[in-house]
Order: structure tokens, then C-alpha cells, then sequence
């Protein structure tokens, strides 16, 4: 078919000046030697002029700093200038936390980085060759293994230690023991719950188990525990961290990294490819077993040792802490701290990789520039997390009771009337839920997977709305728990009885993006400043301990998902109701 | 007769194929559904030899790669070649390489209004 173009049109079309090379100019010739047998060719470098290397290097770097800055400058923004305006007080040390976010966000891009060169290859290489190599039992001993591992890893767990010295020993002994000189006792064991949890899931994979009868045994206990709890004065004070705990840990490293050893295993017996739903229950699983484990440490505590030794602990430490050893400086403990929790589940994963699996990574320049990344990147994260994020929660938390009551920190606090102030912060709260979670990339990939699970019919939008909905109501309870003084348990039990009533009525796919939802969207910019503002509230106010809004935070959204789940249902079975009408009457 | 099936063949069509990094293959699907082109399908693949000659360079590179494949009319070849390779950047190093096949014919559905539509067209333009 001829067509007519205006030369107009075409000239204005063609934007981009074109040059036309022949190929061959380009191709490497052929080398030959005396025979005519072609020789390998030497490996040229590519050589760049300084504009190619910009870029080259600025979209790398660029786009990934700016993933972080997204989580990290809108909620710091909203802490500054909500405390700036509202609570009429000036941002103490502003450019010290402006340094330390900098920090928070420069480390997890250098920290996901490595992740993704470094620890991935590691994970899938493990994932889908292991079954073939290793029996069952060998396979789950490495899963679970690789559970302890990964959460010595995560990047938000610092947060619980930093959070730590926070606490008061003389109001909560147990509390302050747990996560200070106690604490790597504490990670080990939410790192045991977490490898159980991996055990579990992964089994689940190869076996299709549904979802539904593993969160009603393994919260059973958890619960049961904690009531028992709640009527000993010395074990209510640890509720809140045992229940806070579970969300600390599915983070960033965890997920990944445990899914893909599932995923491969699940592969190499031929299931789970069928399955849409293969890559979730795992989150669930893993944040459930931690608290379970904190819960268990928690009792032993309890029974082997007593306040007083505690508090003579704490005041010899106090005493040791005047003249401080170097290794327990900035930077040099978050050096310590950084390099302690990558290197050993590198050095694991390379003796599974050597040998159990006798293979050899097959891009070890990349590998190794991840791992270095990784473990650089967690350094720099905990010195953020010490002087930004931990600083900035614990700051605006210890200011806000000055909007209802009376604190030390503000002169011309109560601000407000009781009823305006307590309603200031409660809105403060569920905002800070709000954002911060619909900030969450995550939850944005979890929303895709879902509509296309559901075939449109939960959108994606609906579920980020309904998270994030949770997770505001979930801090503003929290937040409520700490002014007002009650138990979170009050909170929990009731809210967790209702997420079970939930779950038996919905079906498996619901079950599953609920109960995984929560997880995914405390992150490690999320965890420590929600853990921080609470503690610090608390502190203002005299309660004994500020943990239990990341828990409130956690089962919310489990709730809003399934109750949004069992309404679409509904509505599908009403429309498949009146078109089965429809059709009979036409008949 | 009337249970006879049809089919409509599409002449005049070239095929463009665009390999870039799996994180820019958004960019250069966006850039064609703005100016209304769709059906442009993305498979997953992996690339070789620009990280190891990149050096150091080379960790800047992801070699996990889209393939964009898309067919367009043969005289908006030009036009649509350059918005991809504007969109998916590929005048950085690293970045990717496309290029252009003559297909002989292809076919898919085409809805009845816009045959319709194509052989009034040709009407007007005989008459």
C-alpha cells in the first residue's frame, strides 16, 4: 500500500542525529596462525571516555540511592516537622541525625547491593542444587541453619540492642538484661525460631501443607505462654519485646534468602512450580516462631536468675562503661557489630557451597565485591541506625506526651488540652503508620502479586490501602497502650483471636497474603524508628516498657487483609449467585 | 459457508527487538504505550562478555537482561527505533543493543470496525 509522508513530518520524526557504520568495521578480525588454525583472540578492555563512566555509574548509583531515600526522607520529613510545628520544639542535635539518615540510607544501598551480588548467588546455587546432593534431613538441617544465620544478618535486628539501651534496669530488670548483656542470647534465639520456621516452611513446600493448621499450633503456645505470663510481674514486662520480636525479623535478608533455598527444594522434587502461592507462609512462619523462642528465653531467664543480679550486672557495667574499651566506641562497634553479622553466614554458605556441593561460584569477582558491599553497607546502616534513626525516634517519642502532659524535656508542656493532645498523638501515630508503610516497596511487589493471584479481583491498591490502614491503627493502639498504661496482651489476645476466627473462614490464598503481609512491610528503616519512638514515649511517660506497637503493628493489618479478602469473596459469590439466576430464569 | 473461518494477514510489518537491563525494560514499554503502541512482549534473559570487559567497571552492569520484542508498521520503523532507544538509554555503554527484522507476514485478531474502517479507506482512496 503506497502512503504519502510530508517531508515535514519526517524530518520531525527523526530527532536523533543517525551515523551508519558497517558492522564488520566493528567485528574483531579473525587471527590466524601459520597453520590458518584461528587463535584466540586477547581480551580487549573496553576503554571509556570520563562521560561514559558518569554515565554508566550515575543510573547505577542514582536509582539506588534513591530507592532508599523514598523510604527514609518523607518519614524523617514528617517526624522533624511534625515536631517543629506542632510540638513548638526544634530538632536537638538535627545535623548529627541528618548525618546519621545519610548513613541509613548510603548503607542499606551499599547493604542490598551486596545481597543481591553477593548472598543471592549463594542462595539459589544452594537452593537448586542441595536436594540433589543431600538427603531430606541434610536439607533441613542446612535450612535451618541457614535460618540462624540469616538473622544475625538482618539489618533491622541491631535496632533490638540499640533499642536496649534505652530500657531502664531498675523498672524492668528482666527487659534490660534480655537486650543488653543477654542480648546475643536473645538474637539466638529468635535466629533458632526462625530456622525452625524455615524447617517448617520449607517441608511445606514439598508436602503442599496448608497454612491454616501451622498458625494455629505454632500461636497457640505463643499465646498461652504469654497469658501464664501476664500474671508474673517480672515475665509481663518481656510480652511486649517476645511479640515484637517476630516482626523484627523477616526483613530484607531472611525472606529472599530463605525462599530461595524453599523454592529449589520444592523444584527438585517437581512441586511448587504448579503453585502460585509457593513463595508464601514463610514470613508468617517466621515471624510467629521468634516470639515463641523470646517467650521460652524469657521463662528460663526468669527461673535461673534473679532481679538483683541483674541490676548488680547493669551497675558494674555502668561503672566498667566510664572508661570504655575501644571496641565498644563508634565506629568501632558498629564495625564489630556489622562484620559479626554478615561474615559468619558467608563463611556458612561457602563451606555448604564447597563442601557439600563441590561447586565454585561462577562470577567470583561479582560475588566478592557483594559481599564486601554487604558487609561495608551494614557497618555504615549501624552507624545510622545508633545516630539517625534510633535518635529520631527516641526524640519525637519522648516529646510527644508533652501535647497531653506534663515532661521534663519541654517547658511549656501540656501544649493542649488532655483530650486535643492525647487525640494529636493518636493521629500522629496512625499517620506514621500510614506513610510509612505505603512507602514500603515491598508491599507494592506483594499488592502486584496478589491482583494476579486473585485475577483482578483484590486489587492492588485495595490491599496496600488495607496494610496500611492496619498498620496505622496498629501503632495508634500502641501508642494508646503507653499513654493510657494497659497491657498490650489486651490488645493482642483479643485482636489475635479474631485474625484466628478470620483465618479459618478464609481460603488458603487469603490466608496466605494475609498473614505474610504483615511481615513485609516492617522494613529496616520502619522497625527501628517505630521501636525507638516507642521506647522513648514510654521512658516520658514512666511506663515500664515502650515494645508491643511493632506486635499491634503486625496483627492489624493480618485482620484488615482478611476482612477485606472475605468481603471479595462475598461479593464474587453474590455476582456468581444472580448470574446463576439470571441464567435459570432464562431457561 | 457460514461456519468458514477467516483470517486476516498483516503485510508490511518489521519486527524490532530491544535488549536492555531487566530494570529498564519499564522504561522502554512505557515510552511505547505513551504514543499508543502495545503488544510489545519481554522475555527474560541473560547476557555475556560486557562485564568482563567493563573491569571494574563492570559491577555496574546487570547481566540479567529483557528481551523487548514488537511489531510495528514498516514505515514507523524509524520512529518507534528511535523512542526505544532513547528510552531504554542505550547510548551508554553497558546498556544494551537493538535491532530491526523484516517479517514476511503476521497475523492476530483484528476487530471488525477497524477492517471496516482500513477498506473505506481504500475506497476513498481508489475513487
Amino acid at each position: 500500500m503506497a502512503r504519502e509522508i510530508r517531508f515535514g513530518d519526517f524530518v520531525q520524526a527523526i530527532s536523533v542525529d543517525t551515523a551508519h557504520v558497517r558492522y564488520a568495521e566493528l567485528m574483531p578480525q579473525p587471527l590466524f596462525d601459520t597453520q590458518g588454525r584461528e587463535v584466540p583472540q586477547p581480551m580487549q578492555k573496553m576503554r571509556l571516555r570520563r562521560m561514559d563512566v558518569y554515565r554508566l555509574l550515575q543510573p547505577y548509583i542514582g536509582s539506588r540511592f534513591f530507592d532508599q531515600a523514598r523510604a527514609v526522607v518523607p518519614l524523617a520529613l514528617y517526624l522533624a516537622l511534625f515536631q517543629y510545628f506542632v510540638l513548638q520544639h526544634s530538632v536537638n542535635d538535627a545535623a548529627q541525625i541528618a548525618g546519621g539518615l545519610l548513613a541509613v540510607m548510603v548503607g542499606l544501598m551499599l547493604f542490598m547491593e551486596g545481597l543481591k551480588l553477593g548472598l543471592m548467588p549463594f542462595g539459589e546455587a544452594i537452593g537448586s542444587n542441595l536436594p540433589r546432593k543431600l538427603p531430606l534431613p541434610g536439607v533441613l538441617l542446612v535450612a535451618f541453619a541457614l535460618g540462624v544465620g540469616v538473622t544475625f544478618a538482618e539489618p533491622a535486628i541491631g535496632a533490638l540492642q540499640v533499642a536496649g539501651s534505652i530500657v531502664d534496669p531498675a523498672k524492668a530488670p528482666y527487659l534490660y538484661t534480655l537486650l543488653n548483656d543477654r542480648s546475643g542470647m536473645t538474637v539466638l534465639l529468635v535466629g533458632l525460631g526462625v530456622g525452625f520456621a524455615a524447617v517448617l516452611g520449607t517441608m511445606r513446600f514439598l508436602y503442599g501443607w496448608s497454612l491454616k493448621p501451622m498458625i494455629y499450633i505454632s500461636l497457640a503456645p505463643a499465646m498461652g505462654l504469654s497469658i501464664v505470663a501476664l500474671f508474673d510481674e517480672n515475665l509481663s514486662t518481656i510480652v511486649g519485646l517476645a511479640w515484637d520480636s517476630g516482626a523484627v525479623t523477616t526483613g530484607p535478608v531472611t525472606v529472599p534468602l530463605v525462599l530461595a533455598l524453599g523454592i529449589g527444594v520444592a523444584a527438585a522434587a517437581g512441586k511448587g512450580a504448579d503453585s502460585s502461592l509457593s513463595g508464601f507462609g514463610i514470613v508468617t512462619l517466621a515471624s510467629v516462631f521468634p516470639i515463641l523462642g523470646v517467650l521460652l528465653l524469657s521463662y528460663y531467664t526468669v527461673w535461673t536468675v534473679s532481679p538483683e543480679q541483674i541490676l548488680e550486672a547493669a551497675a558494674a557495667m555502668k561503672q566498667a562503661s566510664t572508661e570504655a574499651p575501644w571496641y565498644s566506641l563508634t565506629p568501632w562497634n558498629e564495625i564489630i557489630l556489622g562484620v559479626r553479622a554478615i561474615v559468619p553466614l558467608v563463611i556458612f554458605l561457602v563451606l555448604v557451597l564447597v563442601f557439600v556441593l563441590r561447586e565454585r561460584l561462577r562470577d567470583a569477582f561479582i560475588t566478592h565485591y557483594g559481599i564486601v558491599l554487604a558487609v561495608v553497607g551494614m557497618c555504615i546502616f549501624n552507624i545510622g541506625l545508633t545516630y539517625g534513626l534510633s535518635k529520631l525516634g527516641d526524640q519525637s517519642g519522648s516529646l510527644i506526651p508533652g501535647a497531653f502532659a506534663q515532661i521534663s524535656a519541654m517547658e511549656a508542656s501540656p501544649l493542649y488540652s488532655v483530650a486535643v493532645g492525647i487525640s494529636i498523638a493518636a493521629l500522629f501515630a496512625w499517620v506514621l503508620g500510614l506513610g510509612a508503610t505505603l512507602a514500603e516497596p515491598a508491599l507494592n511487589a506483594l499488592g502486584m502479586t496478589v491482583q494476579n493471584l486473585t485475577n483482578g479481583a483484590f486489587r492492588k491498591s485495595m490491599l496496600m490501602y488495607a496494610v496500611a490502614f492496619g498498620v496505622g491503627t496498629g501503632i495508634m493502639i500502641g501508642v494508646l497502650k503507653l499513654i493510657f498504661g494497659f497491657h498490650i496482651m489486651y490488645v493482642l489476645i483479643p485482636a489475635y483471636s479474631l485474625g484466628l476466627v478470620l483465618t479459618y473462614f478464609s481460603t488458603e490464598e487469603f490466608v496466605n497474603v494475609a498473614w505474610d503481609s504483615a511481615g513485609v512491610t516492617t522494613g529496616p528503616v520502619t522497625v527501628p524508628l517505630v521501636l525507638a519512638m516507642g521506647l522513648g514515649f514510654g521512658n516520658a511517660l514512666g511506663s515500664t516498657e515502650g515494645f508491643g506497637i511493632l506486635a499491634a503493628a503486625s496483627i492489624c493489618p493480618i485482620v484488615a487483609v482478611l476482612t477485606m479478602g472475605l468481603y471479595v469473596q462475598y461479593q464474587a459469590h453474590k455476582e456468581d449467585q444472580e448470574l446463576e439466576k439470571e441464567t435459570n430464569y432464562g431457561v | 459457508m457460514a461456519s468458514r473461518r477467516s483470517m486476516t494477514t498483516l503485510t508490511d510489518v518489521a519486527m524490532i527487538t530491544c535488549v536492555v537491563q531487566r530494570d529498564n525494560a519499564d522504561a522502554v514499554t512505557n515510552a511505547l504505550l505513551e504514543i499508543g503502541i502495545q503488544g510489545a512482549s519481554v522475555h527474560a534473559a541473560m547476557g555475556t562478555g560486557v562485564r568482563e570487559r567493563l573491569g571494574v567497571l563492570g559491577v555496574a552492569v546487570d547481566v540479567e537482561r529483557s528481551v523487548i520484542s514488537l511489531m510495528v508498521a514498516r514505515d514507523q520503523v524509524n520512529r518507534i527505533f528511535e523512542r526505544m532507544y532513547l528510552a531504554g538509554r542505550l547510548d551508554t555503554p553497558g546498556m544494551g543493543f537493538m535491532y530491526v527484522t523484516p517479517l514476511l507476514q503476521a497475523a492476530t485478531y483484528v476487530p471488525p470496525h477497524v477492517l471496516e474502517r482500513v477498506a473505506q479507506e481504500r475506497e476513498l482512496a481508489g475513487a
